[in-house]
């Protein structure tokens, strides 16, 4: 007797356009709910969690000294040999110790960012930091170089991630940038 | 000596005309913006974003794409056809409009002539509209055939096939509302509706629903689009019937798609709910009297009216394209021979006892 109740309510389901009505409404409640796009580069940046592994930078203590000892452990832990570490000696107190780094560059193109270097650090000179704008016009900017990594960031180290910026998008002569105000942040809907 | 009154009757017809064609010339293109809008919010998106405040120049800079562009005809294309079947189908389109009635007429005021809201009350409206609007569909085959390729041609004969199962369906269904007006003007189908949202044929109770219905339905079919767009079904056929136009020629073909849209989308409200007329009849409201009985206001009022149900309506339309998936080829001829058509009989039957 079930069988034939749920024929009939099947059917007045169906002239009555139950299922599609259903779908309908589904549509239409996204229609007025907010959209979740990210709007990159023109409005907002998306600012990474601490554990995000990008751009690698080179630290400095508290007193302005460079933290790398030039051990070169983070070009052995590599697995793509990507680091390259030249150390030098120099005792004007630029480094912690005599012994620093006269060349460290790294290949981002060759890196695969699996953070292996960072842990291989003995002073934590070397983090992966939160850039993840890496794109270049020349191929040559791949290399990154001492100088630019010991440069400050501009996201900070202590700066708590996950939240969306306010952000412009500034083009001048050197190249385009997203400039983020971490001072106005909001969290992700999600 | 001429005439002044035939002068001025003429310059009427023809600034009405000229009024039409430049309004449906430049629907598609916030047509485009809203239909995009739509489907980026439907979908969480925000949908055209950075041309303009909120996307809105986006149509604009469409337009010039599309008149900038190359003007591509394949070389082994049938070039005289080629050229012809985007205005043979846009034509029509635009023909329609001379049917359909948008508002009341009023008295314009100081010169005393009646200033008609339609350009023509034919006493065959419907039917016209009807022959005039199966019309655009051998702009569609024509185009399939003349690009000579594989996609377009299927596109051609897909379209072909469906307008012929459901033109007989939208036939009927204007059989419906015809045996419930009595009449097959349009502008007389409207008044036949007026005084509040009861007299409207939709809530013709119980054949209404029904006759409303299978129009819908039919006319989504007719007008290609989801979920009967198999003619321009990207996924099996590229583009359909226009995948080898480009430039100016498609965006005829699009322009096409947008006014039929918007005639589908006309046609039901004049013929289910109640044209230009407003859900309660303002004239019985005492107190607005005074406001209602300047014919030009209350043709406003109806236009107004008029406008908003459109709207829906089109809104309707994108509505569903974004919520139904596209139908199978035999699940598209089932519905339009086996389930519309024994409806559309049936619901013939039932209307004809009512109007005994």
């Amino acid at each position: 007797m079930s069988g034939i109740g749920d024929c009939i309510i099947g059917f007045v389901k169906k002239a009555l356009f139950a299922d599609f009505i259903k779908g309908l409404n589904i549509t239409l409640k996204y229609n007025f709910s907010k959209s979740i796009t990210l709007r990159y580069p023109d409005d907002e940046k998306w600012i990474p969690h601490k554990r995000w592994r990008g751009l690698h930078t080179l630290n400095k203590d508290d007193k302005g000294r460079e933290l790398c000892v030039a051990c070169e452990l983070c070009a052995r832990a590599c697995p793509t040999n990507c680091i390259t570490v030249v150390p030098m000696e120099d005792d004007t107190g630029k480094g912690i110790t005599d012994r620093i780094a006269k060349i460290w560059t790294v290949d981002i193109v060759r890196c695969l960012f699996c953070g292996y270097c960072e842990d291989a650090c003995p002073t934590r000179a070397l983090r992966l930091g939160r850039d993840y704008e890496l794109s270049v016009i020349d191929i040559k900017g791949t290399f990154k170089t001492k100088k630019e990594l010991l440069q400050q960031k501009d996201i900070p180290e202590g700066v708590e991630g996950g939240v969306i910026a306010k952000a412009r998008f500034v083009r001048t002569d050197d190249g385009i940038k997203v400039v983020a105000d971490l001072g106005q942040t909001k969290k992700r809907k999600l | 000596m001429i005439d002044l009154n035939l002068v001025i009757e003429v310059l009427i017809i023809i600034f009405k005309v000229v009024f039409v064609t430049m309004v449906l010339f430049s629907l598609p293109m916030p047509l485009t913006w809203i239909e995009r809008k739509v489907a980026g919010h439907m979908q969480a998106r925000l949908g055209p974003w950075r041309v303009g405040p909120h996307g809105l120049l986006q149509p604009l800079a469409d337009t010039i794409k599309l008149l900038l562009k190359e003007d591509i005809v394949p070389e082994n294309a049938d070039k005289f056809l080629f050229k012809l079947a985007p205005i043979i189908s846009m034509v029509p389109a635009f023909a329609v409009f001379v049917a359909i009635p948008v508002g009341d007429s009023f008295k314009i005021p100081f010169i005393e002539k009646t200033f008609t809201l339609y350009i023509s009350d034919m006493n065959v409206g419907i039917l016209y509209v009807l022959a005039i609007g199966g019309l655009s569909i051998y702009g569609i085959i024509l185009g399939g055939w003349a690009s000579n390729s594989k996609y377009s041609l299927l596109g051609g004969l897909r379209s072909a096939a469906q307008m012929i199962s459901y033109e007989v369906a939208l036939s009927f269904a204007a059989i419906g509302v015809v045996m419930m007006t009595n009449s097959l003007s349009l502008v007389d189908m409207v008044r036949a509706q007026d005084g509040g949202f009861w007299h409207w044929n939709i809530l013709y109770l119980p054949v209404g629903p029904v006759w409303f219905a299978v129009f819908f339905i039919a006319a989504l079919a007719e007008i290609n689009r989801v979920p009967f767009d198999l003619p321009e079904d990207e996924g099996t056929l590229a583009a359909g019937y226009h995948t080898e136009y480009s430039g100016m020629r498609f965006s005829f073909f699009m322009l096409t798609e947008y006014v039929a849209m918007v005639t589908a989308s006309a046609l039901a409200v004049v013929m289910f709910f109640g044209g230009w007329n407003a859900p309660i009849d303002f004239r019985t409201i005492e107190i607005l009297t005074p406001i209602t009985s300047v014919s030009w206001i209350y043709s406003c009022f109806g236009l107004f009216w008029f406008t908003v149900k459109v709207s829906f309506f089109i809104y309707l339309f994108m509505w569903i394209r974004f919520t139904l998936p596209r139908y199978r080829y035999d699940q598209l001829m089932t519905v339009g021979w086996k389930i519309l058509i024994p409806i559309c009989l049936g619901a013939i039957l039932v209307t004809g006892f009512m109007r005994i």
